[in-house]
């Protein structure tokens, strides 16, 4: 019970790493591999605020802050070369665009700040959950999660922009006909995805540390996560999330060392060969 | 399946297979030879700099593996995003097989060239059965990367960890260091190159040619589009898998970092688009410039990922035809043949 809750806890940050990238698959057709580069740059703009004095809450929400206008800069100028072109060209040039971008912010990161860590600690006592003692930054990182993917859901659900959102994803130019601009709200969603990576690097803060080298790492968990859900589907990436989360702690305390990485590798690249559209994404 | 245009210059290898069609046979081959030619005289360049010809080494072994990345993605639109995997079967195949199974060089090497061969087939294969668009075939290569380099950590006994395995076997065919090994590699990116133009120039060339501007029509005109997939993949993974290998041998010391995904897929990537992808001489072109560069920037330690990436946005977003195709551009409106 202690694993599978572990990995319920593990699971909701992958999810939360990877909606935000799932979110601008299904909105603009890209795929952002500095996903994960934006959520280091949370993590160290944080730390670095940290250091020079500034108080907990608002070093994160200005990292936080942070990558969201590092998404939004991305958007409105690496992207827009992307969105002129169409289909299988579209999602290729954005993968090896921010392939460019995803190193230079590494070679930054790395170069200046290499021992620079997020570390947030929530003190206090165990509190126990159905019986077993849960650690209080887990439960933390597992609020937050769950807080932002839930206000998200909510907010595709009944908010006018969610549907809209909703639409576009379901087809882009039939959301164009009934008046709806894709582009701005493509850029307000690019801008969010960045705000959900910092949150994901936050809620990690919360339980481990997040340093400069870890965005590939970060990049990689989260496009497994999303292709396993769905590209697309923000219901698929919180589900798959989920699903390996639970899939990697079990095997981590039952099979152990480095088999755990290879066995959420497999059964990330078996899901694709049996649903290339992923656990909840629309038909192929 | 659209047939929409990918975003990187295929056109222009189209172009190119058209082109080699016409013409007389040593016209064909000429980029071979004067590829040959020139590379082969720079060791004499050099002189006796053993630290520069280490270099010019690896700036062979980086277009040997351009080739085969050419071919695989450059003819066949397949991203396969495992070459550093892919070498990294053929090398430590070679070296288990030498240092446990100690089996000579000469049975090890070709055995662990068949493997990457086979796992080229198998990722081909898939694909095409499953439909996978581009984006997929390179999620699932990197999966497999992935895996592989975890495989490698894992497996301390066979692999050494993290810290690598010596070469123990004294190999017979790039035993010779220095100026030696320097011919071999060579020899192997020409024969490599030769098997390219001979690829494009036969039926293979013309299937190539039909599938990547359509694949749909393709197969609709009676062209096995997955028989010629599969071809792509293998040719191309057996490539990487034997500069693989080859390495292995000459370096006599590998690591799991040697094949990592950021130090072969993301170079080989960069260069072969330098040189314009699905040409011909894209990877000499584009690991000469490479190397030269790596060179520079090496004191610039992590700066040269810095670097790197700002190339690799400079290409895509304005240069993204590469340099062969835009030079050989220039070169026809100079000579009023435009």
């Amino acid at each position: 019970m202690a694993v599978v809750l572990d990995g319920i806890a593990y699971g909701l940050q992958l999810a939360l790493l990877a909606v935000g990238l799932t979110m601008i698959y299904g909105l603009g057709g890209v795929l952002n591999l500095a996903h994960g580069q934006f959520a280091v740059v949370t993590g160290i703009s944080a730390a670095l605020l940290l250091d020079r004095g500034l108080g907990l809450p608002a070093a994160l929400v200005i990292g936080v802050a942070l990558a969201a206008v590092l998404a939004l800069v991305t958007d409105a100028t690496l992207m827009r070369a992307v969105y002129r072109l169409a289909g299988e060209a579209r999602v290729l040039l954005s993968l090896l665009l921010t392939i460019g971008l995803a190193f230079v912010i590494d070679g930054l990161l790395i170069y200046n700040y290499p021992f620079t860590q997020l570390n947030v600690r929530v003190p206090g006592p165990a509190i126990p959950v159905l019986g077993v003692p849960m650690r209080r930054g887990s439960l933390a990182a597992s609020a937050l999660a769950l807080l932002a993917l839930v206000v998200l859901i909510a907010f595709l659900r009944y908010t006018r922009q969610g549907k809209a959102v909703r639409s576009i994803i379901e087809d882009e130019e039939g959301a164009r006909l009934c008046g709806i601009d894709p582009s701005r709200l493509r850029t307000a969603v690019f801008a969010l995805s960045g705000a959900l990576a910092g949150l994901a690097a936050v809620a990690k803060a919360m339980t481990s540390s997040i340093g400069a080298t870890e965005g590939t790492e970060l990049t990689i968990l989260a496009l497994i996560v999303t292709v396993v859900g769905g590209l697309g589907s923000v219901a698929g990436a919180l589900l798959a999330g989920l699903l390996l989360g639970i899939i990697y702690t079990l095997s981590q305390v039952y099979i152990g060392a480095y088999v755990t990485f290879i066995i959420l590798l497999l059964a990330a690249m078996v899901t694709i060969l049996i649903r290339p559209s992923g656990l909840l994404g629309h038909g192929a | 399946m659209a047939s929409t245009e990918l975003p990187v210059g295929t056109a222009d290898a189209s172009t190119e297979v058209a082109a080699v069609h016409h013409v007389p046979l040593w016209r064909a081959y000429l980029p071979v030879i004067g590829a040959a030619v020139v590379l082969a005289v720079v060791p004499l360049v050099i002189r006796d700099s053993r630290y520069l010809l280490g270099i010019a080494v690896l700036g062979l072994a980086y277009a040997g593996y351009g080739v085969g990345f050419n071919i695989i993605f450059g003819n066949s639109n397949q991203l396969f995003l495992c070459l550093g995997a892919l070498a990294g079967v053929g090398a430590y195949g070679t070296t288990i097989l030498g240092n446990e199974a100690e089996l000579p060089m000469l049975v090890a090497i070709p055995a662990s060239v068949l493997v990457a061969a086979l796992l080229g087939a198998a990722f081909s294969w898939v694909s095409v059965r499953r439909q996978l668009d581009v984006i997929f075939v390179g999620i699932i290569t990197l999966t497999f990367s992935l895996m592989f380099l975890n495989l490698l950590l894992g497996q301390r006994e066979l692999t050494g960890g993290e810290t690598g395995t010596v070469v123990l076997y004294d190999a017979g065919i790039v035993g010779a260091r220095g100026l030696g090994a320097y011919y071999v590699f060579l020899g192997v990116l020409v024969a490599y190159l030769a098997l390219h133009r001979w690829l494009q120039r036969s039926h293979v060339g013309w299937a190539f040619r039909a599938l990547r501007d359509d694949e749909l029509a393709a197969e609709l005109s009676g062209i096995d589009v997955a028989r010629y997939k599969v071809l792509a993949g293998v040719i191309g993974s057996a490539m990487v898998g034997l500069i693989g290998a080859l390495y292995a041998n000459y370096e006599g010391f590998i690591s799991p970092t040697t094949f990592e995904l950021g130090n072969v897929d993301v170079p080989v990537l960069v260069l072969v688009a330098f040189g314009g992808i699905g040409t011909l001489l894209a990877p000499v072109v584009g690991s000469t410039v490479f190397t030269v560069v790596d060179e520079v920037l090496r004191p610039f330690s992590q700066l040269r990922i810095t670097v790197y990436g700002v190339i690799l946005l400079a290409l895509f977003l304005g240069f993204r035809r590469g340099v062969i195709p835009t030079v050989n551009d220039l070169v026809r409106r100079l000579l009023g043949r435009g």
